[in-house]
């Protein structure tokens, strides 16, 4: 069975790119939030095997939404997918549990690595 | 004075995201100061810093520029402004501004950065304190100019 994907991201660029990637590989996107609320929200209704995790976002960031699906669910399995690579921020997502963190931009050879090392 | 030394960043920055994600090399053009900032583009992103350096950048290009370079993103041509052209836009300043702030992050500045605004028109004037602005024109060749303001300052140090 197909891994099923939740994108979040606040850039919809970013949701429809995620999508194609994931989808022409196999992957089912099987939500796509805006911010980390929506995220926490469509976690909960949908339990993904996996979530991409933006960072930069309006409403609630990705690193809050991070710690509140790991407190709903200690197994959740979450890659942060951003544009601030710097070192603090990698280290304070993966301390809460992220699994990866892509720096964008990114080759969609990156997003497949990360996705493939997720175990089935 | 605005320091050059949180402009090259934004610049360094600007050219690696332009080459991963439109696949072209960038030509960085003359350094320019101006007393604050503004722009006179069409097409404009701007993204705030905040942290141990604070302020904000806008990046300013012509709408024709701004289809162009929507269209190397997206994988197709575009001629019109919608919303996906608008976040193709507005992501591209907020990858340009994250990856900046990695390189402020290891010159000792760790900042964070707040999601990107596109603001359509020319002569927006946006600072209500003078904080002057450095100004890098790139130039992407045939898809026009591009042109990175950025406008930063130390956090003041509250009185004790
Ligand atoms: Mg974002």
């Amino acid at each position: 069975m197909a891994k099923r994907i939740l994108i979040t991201d606040d850039a919809l660029f970013m949701r429809v790119t995620l999508k194609n990637i994931l989808t022409q590989n196999g992957y089912e996107v099987v939500g796509e939030a805006a911010n980390g609320v929506e995220s926490v929200e469509l976690y909960k209704q949908l339990k993904p095997d996996v979530v991409t995790m933006d960072i930069t976002m309006p409403e609630m960031d990705g690193l809050q939404a991070l710690k509140e699906i790991r407190a709903l669910d200690p197994n959740a399995s979450i890659v942060m997918c951003t544009a601030m690579g710097q070192k603090n921020m990698v280290v304070e997502a993966i301390q809460a549990g992220a699994k990866d963190f892509i720096v964008k931009p990114f080759q969609p050879d990156r997003v497949l690595e990360a996705m493939s090392k997720l175990a089935a | 004075m605005m320091k050059v030394q949180y402009v090259s960043p934004f610049a360094e920055a600007a050219v690696s995201v332009f080459e991963m994600l439109v696949g072209m090399t960038p030509e960085r053009g003359q350094l320019a100061a101006r007393p604050q900032l503004f722009t006179t583009q069409q097409v404009n992103i701007v993204c705030g810093i905040t942290g141990p350096v604070e302020g904000l950048v806008i990046y300013g290009t012509s709408m024709n520029s701004a289809l162009k370079i929507a269209s190397k993103m997206i994988g197709m041509p575009v001629t019109q402004f919608d919303q996906l052209v608008a976040s193709a836009i507005g992501e591209l300043g907020n990858m340009i501004t994250g990856n900046s702030a990695s390189l402020l992050a290891a010159q000792g500045f760790g900042c964070d950065i707040t999601p990107p605004t596109i603001i359509r028109g020319t002569n927006v004037k946006i600072t209500t304190v003078d904080i002057p602005a450095l100004v890098i024109p790139l130039n992407l060749k045939e898809l026009g100019t591009f042109e990175v303001n950025v406008s930063l300052q130390e956090r003041r140090k509250l009185a004790a």
